[in-house]
């Protein structure tokens, strides 16, 4: 049994599984055997299949299984992301080693910087800014030349240099399928457009290009046609994060990430939220959490606070708070219950009562003052520092489109998304489809600092992943399914909570429910 | 065909009909064999019956004879099944494949169903594929389109029976449908319900026992951009975008039309059909119990959803103060449409005239109105207190400025046929004379007083009637005593008893009027009591009957005991009961309504219009200027006037020569060049022989377009100085035909337009009108003596103009607009016979009048087979007026519908198959049958539901009362459905409402002459105020919930996600370029959403929230919405100035 068919196979059933875990199972005399009977006994609340959840023993008596570890109500499965001691690289020591004061910097957000008012120069500058920072990014890896000078070429001594190889970076105007099969990609600088072709029999790179999507920018190198006309890919350049971190911010403590509170929301999960305050006051029947509570130094909220109001038609039949300042209330009154010592941050979503476009500013004073003086208000997305952690918070409403747009992304394993949004080092790449964008000077959504954690939600799927030392992180709900998801056949976690230790960045997801 | 079934007069109508036909089409044939048109002869057949109509739009040969054959046996659907049996098995004619004989059934079978007329059968239907069970086994798929919604829930849920049907005679076994099928079915029917619309939405329950058991896979291809999210990518389903006809046939036909389906399952004994009864009784429970039973009709507000800004609510569901009820006919109505009197139409603020489609809480979901000035028109409070009815237009003008309120609407004239069509049962009737008169003669049947003094009598007269016959009280007297509270009653007899002054000749009941009588007051106009105000009194004329029914004697001293009111509960009963009189309801039920679509009388306009269908690409600009083409040069040196279009190329056999016209220079007829685009060769069959694939006559080539532009001013011998001249960019016909270039010179000249078929045609909304005066259509007695006219309803001669006589079942009455359009064609026409055909002129009309008796084709959309009409007249109207009968063969009722006329010889010598677009639905809307004469037992079935009597019986009241259902007397209405089959379904028509004038009122509906939507809002909202039944705050939530808001929320989404469009070439970008400039062109690129369309209505919006004080969630929704543009579109850096603006 190959890895790749247990890694499907783990994926299948809605696992991830370490390579550890991996490592044992493949080289097991019985692997799928054991695979299967991993997964009939492993506890459902787990998210990552670790080493520690290979019952060999248990296999190979093939006796009964005794579940392992189970904490109660609480359900605390703690699944480590990282299985590899991840710290080994050089890692600075704790900016502000002392404090107990949980220090926040918005690094960035759009709060009261928007500039838009509207014209046609600012969409178009809006996309320069995309390109030229994101080339930037690729411009290190590969040789480009403007697409301009390849359409003089044509007409001058273009022949003698047929097979010249040659690399231009673009932004993705157009994807299309010829009658052949082929992939005709259209990339757009700021001098013109060009086409390239990537052909169907080469397996690899095809394989890349049908995972390309719109507006996104990359590098295509390759051979120009006769005419000068088309280039015949060889190679495609994503902006990509790098493959390492040489230095590694931590300090201690840990950090709590959710969103998609939905308060307001008939289907909105009161004993389980109220559990979930419990649990951050320390008051929990569970030893292991209460002592984890303790250490919580960072609740990280990343939109979606309320149900709000006129979101989609026919809200008001599943709302059982119709005002929106009262459901910020009710809000509010939660929030004050969490201990002054963990310092709240909170982003909105598309169901909070902020502008629908994207970057969305903070959420307007009226609505904050029914919230405790010392949360920590932002915009999304917005870029923080967590005493030396970086943590990029983003609703997550450009999910929706990457699980259209992109082969093999779902919302069952919403990292997915994530994933590829790090590798267009882009949180919202596609233009015109359901993420609704205000054309301000800048992207916002380009990733030119690289992050340590990135915070999303809006899908109401939990997932923890890391990726090239990014921990990735999608942080569920507090909401049932809804009437909506019930009919595109959507299934949340709710009651999910990623926390993520910010000494050695092990995650591990609690369960509320 | 044995016996008389069509009477001596009606005999030579049709004959004269005919023959005029015959005598056109030999002009249009002799003009047409120059060869200056694709075919060199006319291209419309003529069907004269059902059958030949089929066979003509199938194109199946031999169906025509079999299917008159199966009709003499058989009812309509009975045959349409036989017959797709008979065709699937080969036994009619004999097809290549077991797929194609199937997809013929079916088609012939759905055209059958639809009387051959809709375009369904051939657009609806894509086609019919064989596949693959699971199991091994086959099945039928039948993939439907989006036209296939012309052909009505009823057809298309047979159509899938026809399936079955045939599928069980050549071994096919049924759909077995795997279980991510059947989800995938409920997922996409609730998006389509989302994007589009349905009638009627299914549960999931109902669904998915309808997609589980169906034993035919309704399939479809995709309709809309939206796509499902859950169940994509399914292996035996092609597309993950919406398939419309598959939702529509699914939901509007097998769920809703379940019953129908079942009668016929039963009937031929087809099994496996047993799941139908679990539908019909999981979903009928609704329906058994709104049979009887009084209390079971209960006001419905399903016409008020989706409410339009600017169309207003005229009276709310069931609520006193609407539309009251009165059963019967006018001329002008019937058959979806209803009377009301010109003076409601006046005080309504001009909104609803004659043919504005109304929506209305019952029988039917909308109808057209008609002025009917015989019932009786809105009950109005001045501004000076008085209290009056008004029953005529210029009444009505005359104090339109002092109304107060309208206390009152109206009444609604809406005949039983209607009731009898949506088959809803009978709701009590108003009482009004028609019935007092009948229950009167039945008290005291010697005939003391004759009928027209007893229609306005006076107090003596009625009392004396009432005292000694017994006979209940003159509605003229009788007061909306259901309307008031019992303590209300008791209130105004005892103000009236102790403050009341009766005169001497007991004509005046005096009340004073101050602060305590301010209730009176209102009590008085709730029972439509009617008083004038002087000075500090209140006068009632005539008040006797009102003190006799209050239980007062003539010294206004009360007869009973206030304890009374006690005991019972129901105003009317006290009031029978203390007056010692037969008091009737008045007016038990309203019918609430609201404005629908405007009325239309209009040119059918492409966009942008063209005057010929000649292609030049885009070297005519964006206004497809065909002289900017003819003057293009590309570079200096290069030939003027020579541009590269599509066209279709065509080749003379004799000469050789290349050519796109239908007639070489030489006189020879050409034919099409074929050749294959892939292998680059001619071909000469429709195949390539070499690769296989389709072989096309089309081409990008260079045309001189100057000389050809030159050479047809040339050969018309007109002189080039139109104002306009438009051609079209490209052509979308198969072969590219383009048309001569003479005959768009022509429309130019006399600024007339052509519809894609190369035609001209007027849109009209359909009114019904059975009889009519000559005075009232423009038309002199003379001339209508000549159009056959030779005697009135009563069968006396026809001598004057204010005679009534029966309109002909194919003659219309049209809009003068109409006629104006309609002369100028005629102009059009003569000229192009003699100029470009070289012929003798046809009609040589001068004005108007002379058009009386031209022959015309009466079209409607959706439909594919043309109705002859006979113009007979002009009306003022902005409405199409014609014969129930006529609308029915076009598929029409009159419900607010629109359908175009158009010359029968312009569509005979213009019409082309050739110019029709190749796509889906481009047959749809093209006359490509026309049918000669009209048989009522061919027409739409709805017709047959028309009542044409002179009065409703007295049975029919009292049925009224009993919630009857309509059915039960069908057997005593006098209905066309009884008179089918003999000469009377013609002839001897009658009705019980007459009206001075079928075109009375206003003419143009206030939604057409107020401006801008805000204006058309306030003016809504003023109305609102005015009239007691409508709820002006809800109106204005609803107009804020169903328009603005999401207007504001798709226009802003919409701005942060759009396209940009380059203002010189037009290219269309999904996002800004980022070189900023157009791609192809380099021209100026431009936003296609700005600011001002998201802001548009938010200020209006928030003064109506605050004025009509709205809901809190809607306010708060404005608010919200008011932030989000102000965050958008303001810039954080420069914004101090207006902080407070929106809040």
């Amino acid at each position: 049994m190959l890895k790749n068919d247990v890694v499907t196979e783990f994926v299948e059933a809605g696992y991830q599984i370490s390579p550890d875990a991996l490592e044992m199972i493949t080289s097991h005399k019985m692997p799928e055997k054991l695979a299967r009977y991993v997964l009939s006994v492993v506890d459902e609340s787990i998210l990552v299949i670790d080493a520690e959840h290979i019952d060999i023993d248990g296999f190979e008596k093939n006796g009964r299984y005794t579940r392992s570890v189970n904490d109660g109500d609480f359900g605390v499965s703690i699944a480590s992301v990282d299985s590899q001691t991840p710290m080994s690289r050089n890692m600075k020591l704790p900016l502000s080693s002392e404090s107990c004061k949980n220090h926040v910097d918005i690094l960035f957000d759009i709060t009261d910087r928007s500039t838009c008012v509207g014209e046609y120069m600012e969409f178009v500058q809006y996309f320069r800014d995309r390109y030229s920072r994101l080339s930037e990014i690729i411009r290190s890896r590969i040789n480009a030349r403007p697409i301009e000078s390849l359409r003089r070429n044509s007409s001058g001594f273009g022949r003698n240099e047929r097979y010249e190889e040659v690399s231009i970076i673009g932004m993705v105007s157009d994807l299309k399928t010829t009658t052949n099969g082929h992939r005709l990609i259209e990339l757009e600088d700021p001098t013109g457009s060009f086409s390239a072709l990537v052909r169907v029999n080469d397996k690899e790179l095809f394989e890349q290009a049908s995972r390309l999507i719109l507006d996104e920018v990359i590098g295509i190198g390759g051979v120009l046609t006769n005419d000068s006309k088309l280039l015949i890919a060889n190679k495609i350049t994503f902006p990509e994060l790098p493959n390492s971190v040489s230095c590694r911010n931590w300090t201690k403590g840990k950090a709590v990430f959710i969103s998609d509170i939905h308060i307001g929301s008939s289907t909105f999960l009161e004993d389980a939220w109220e559990r979930f305050i419990d649990f951050l006051n320390g008051k929990s029947d569970n030893e292991k959490l209460s002592e984890m509570s303790r250490d919580i130094r960072y609740l990280l909220v990343a939109g979606d606070v309320v149900d709000g109001i006129g979101i989609f038609p026919g809200q008001e039949n599943e709302l059982s708070i119709k005002d929106v300042y009262e459901q910020y209330r009710v809000a509010g009154k939660y929030f004050s219950q969490i201990p002054e010592n963990i310092q709240v941050v909170i982003s909105p979503g598309n169901h909070d009562a902020v502008r629908q476009a994207e970057p969305q500013p903070k959420l307007p004073e009226r609505i904050r003052s029914f919230f405790p003086d010392h949360i920590t208000f932002v915009g999304n997305p917005a870029l923080l520092n967590l005493e030396g952690v970086k943590v990029l918070m983003y609703h997550g409403r450009s999910i929706d489109d990457m699980v259209a747009a992109v082969p093999g992304v779902s919302y069952q394993n919403p990292t997915t998304a994530m994933v590829e949004m790090m590798r267009r080092r882009h949180i919202s790449p596609i233009y015109g489809s359901r993420v609704s964008i205000a054309p301000e000077k800048n992207d916002h959504f380009v990733i030119e600092q690289v992050p340590d954690i990135v915070h999303c939600g809006h899908v109401h799927t939990v997932g923890a992943e890391r990726y090239r030392n990014v921990v990735l992180i999608n942080s569920g709900t507090w909401q049932a399914q809804t009437e909506f998801q019930k009919r595109v056949n959507l299934i949340p976690n709710p009651a999910r909570v990623p926390v993520v230790d910010l000494s050695d960045f092990k995650t591990s997801i609690l369960k509320f429910n | 065909m044995g016996k008389k079934v069509v009477g001596e007069l009606t005999d030579t109508y049709f004959n004269w009909l005919e023959s005029k036909v015959k005598r056109e089409i030999e002009v249009a044939n002799r003009a047409r064999s120059n060869g200056k048109d694709p075919k060199p002869h006319v291209e419309i057949p003529l069907a004269k019956d059902l059958a030949d109509r089929v066979e003509n739009l199938i194109g199946v040969p031999g169906v025509a004879d079999r299917i008159r054959q199966l009709e003499e046996t058989m009812s309509r659907e009975e045959a349409a099944l036989a017959i797709g049996k008979e065709i699937a098995e080969n036994r009619i004619t004999t097809f290549d494949s077991r797929v194609e004989a199937v997809e013929n059934a079916i088609r012939v079978s759905v055209a059958m169903l639809t009387e051959g007329v809709v375009a369904a059968p051939i657009e609806g239907i894509d086609r019919v594929d064989i596949k693959k069970n699971d199991d091994g086994s086959e099945y039928i798929s039948i993939y439907y389109a989006g036209p296939i919604r012309s052909a009505g829930g009823t057809a298309q849920a047979l159509s899938v029976l026809v399936g079955d049907y045939v599928r069980r005679g050549i071994n096919i076994d049924k759909y077995k449908p795997r279980k991510e099928e059947v989800e995938r079915y409920i997922e996409e029917i609730i998006i389509y319900k989302n994007v589009a619309s349905l009638q009627y939405m299914p549960s999931e329950d109902e669904m998915r026992l309808i997609v589980e058991n169906c034993p035919i896979c309704i399939d479809g291809e995709p309709t809309e951009q939206a796509e499902v999210e859950g169940y994509r990518e399914l292996e035996r389903i092609p597309t993950n975008r919406v398939r419309g006809g598959m939702a529509l046939v699914l939901a509007e036909g097998l769920a809703l039309k379940a019953p129908k389906v079942q009668k016929h399952v039963k009937k031929l004994n087809i099994d496996e059909w047993e799941w139908l009864d679990t539908l019909i009784s999981g979903t009928g429970s609704g329906k058994s119990d709104s049979t009887s039973n009084d209390s079971k009709i209960k006001p419905s507000e399903k016409y008020l959803r989706d409410l339009i800004a600017g169309r207003p609510v005229l009276s709310y569901p069931s609520r006193p103060g609407g539309f009251r009820l009165r059963y019967g006919r006018s001329r002008n109505t019937s058959f979806a449409a209803i009377g009301i009197n010109p003076a409601s139409m006046v005080l309504m603020d001009e909104f609803i005239v004659t043919g504005t489609q109304l929506k209305t809480e019952r029988p039917g979901k909308a109808a057209g109105v008609a002025p009917v000035d015989t019932i009786e028109g809105p009950t109005v409070r001045l501004k000076s207190g008085d209290f009056l009815r008004v029953d005529d237009e210029k009444g009505a003008r005359a104090i339109q400025s002092q109304v107060d309120c309208i206390v009152d609407i109206g009444e609604i004239l809406i005949n039983y046929g209607d009731f009898l069509e949506n088959n809803h049962p009978l709701v009590p009737s108003s009482f009004c004379f028609e019935w007092w008169v009948q229950e009167c003669r039945e008290m005291c049947p010697e005939n003391i007083i004759s009928e027209e003094e007893l229609i306005d009598p006076d107090q003596s007269t009625v009392l004396q009637l009432s005292n000694t016959h017994n006979v209940p009280l003159h509605p003229k007297f009788t007061y909306l005593w259901h309307d008031i509270e019992i303590e209300e009653l008791g209130i105004l007899a005892t103000f009236i008893s102790e403050n009341g002054r009766l005169d001497a000749e007991q004509q005046e009941l005096v009340l004073p009027r101050n602060d305590n009588s301010l209730k009176i007051k209102a009590i008085l106009e709730k029972l439509l009591v009617l008083h004038k105000v002087h000075g500090s009194t209140i006068v009632i004329k005539e008040p006797l009957p009102l003190i006799y029914s209050l239980g007062l004697d003539d010294n206004l001293k009360l007869k009973w005991e206030l304890s009374i009111l006690e005991s019972i509960n129901e105003t009317l009963s006290v009031v029978n009961l203390i007056s010692g009189m037969k008091i009737f309801a008045r007016a038990p039920f309203r019918i609430g309504a609201r404005m629908g679509r405007p009325e239309k009388s209009n040119r059918r306009k492409m966009s942008p219009a063209p005057h010929v269908l000649f292609p030049i690409a885009e070297f005519g600009g964006n206004k497809r200027d065909l002289n900017a083409a003819s003057c293009f040069t590309e570079s200096m040196n290069s030939k003027v006037g020579e541009i590269a279009v599509e066209v279709g190329n065509r080749v003379c056999p004799a000469c050789s020569m290349e050519t796109h016209e239908c007639r070489c220079e030489c006189g020879e007829f050409t034919v099409p060049r074929l050749y294959c685009q892939r292998c680059k060769i001619s071909v000469n069959v429709d195949k390539c022989p070499r690769c296989g694939s389709y072989a096309t006559s089309t081409d990008a080539r260079n045309i001189d377009f100057k000389s050809i532009y030159m050479k047809a001013f040339e050969n018309l011998g007109e002189r080039n100085c139109l104002d306009s001249f438009k051609g079209v960019k490209k052509l979308m016909s198969k072969h590219m035909t383009p048309e001569s270039l003479e005959k768009g010179i022509l429309r130019a000249k006399y600024d007339l337009f052509t519809f894609k078929d190369g035609t001209i045609r007027y849109d009209m909304s359909d009114i019904p009108l059975t009889h009519i005066r000559p005075s009232e259509i423009g038309v002199s007695v003379e001339k209508m003596q000549e159009m056959g006219y030779s005697e009135d309803i009563h069968e006396k001669p026809l001598v004057n103009e204010n005679q009534v006589l029966q309109l002909k079942v194919q003659d219309l009455v049209i809009s003068y607009d109409a006629a104006e359009y309609l002369l100028r064609t005629t102009r059009y026409i003569d000229e192009l016979l003699t100029k470009h055909y070289k012929c003798e002129p046809y009609y040589q009309a001068n004005s108007i009048e002379d058009l009386v008796g031209s022959m015309m084709i009466g079209l409607a959309p959706h439909t594919s087979a043309g109705v002859l009409g006979r113009l007979i007249g002009f009306t003022k109207a902005a409405v199409g007026f014609a014969h129930p009968y006529f609308h029915a063969a076009k598929r029409r009722n009159c419900d607010g519908d629109e359908d175009c006329v158009m010359l029968l010889m312009d569509g005979l010598l213009n019409f082309s198959y050739e110019y029709l677009p190749n796509k889906r639905g481009g047959k749809m809307d093209a006359p490509l049958v026309l049918t000669t004469r009209i048989d009522p037992n061919e027409v739409d079935k709805e017709a047959h539901n028309i009542d044409v009597c002179e009065r409703y019986p007295l049975e029919f009241y009292r049925a009224t009362e009993k919630y009857l259902n309509p059915k039960d007397l069908e057997e005593i209405m006098d209905i066309v459905s009884n008179r089918l089959g003999t000469t009377q379904q013609y002839e001897n028509f009658m009705y019980t409402h007459d009206t001075s004038d079928i075109a009375g009122g206003p003419v143009r509906s206030a939604y057409k002459t107020l401006g801008t939507m805000i204006e058309k809002i306030n003016a809504q909202l003023t109305l609102a105020d005015k009239i007691r039944a409508v709820d002006a705050s809800d109106v204005a939530e609803r107009v804020l919930v169903s328009h603005f808001l999401p207007d504001m929320y798709g226009n802003l989404r919409a701005f942060s996600r759009q396209g940009t469009r380059c203002v010189k070439c037009g290219a269309k970008f999904r996002r800004p370029p980022l070189t900023g400039k157009c791609t192809r062109c380099g021209g100026k690129v431009i936003l296609t959403v700005h600011e001002g369309s998201v802001k548009k209505y938010l200020d209006i919006s928030l003064k109506v929230s605050e004025k009509y004080n709205v809901s809190s969630y809607t306010r708060q929704r404005l608010e919200l919405i008011g932030l989000d543009i102000k965050s958008l579109f303001e810039n954080d850096q420069s914004k101090q100035m207006g902080l407070s603006d929106f809040m």
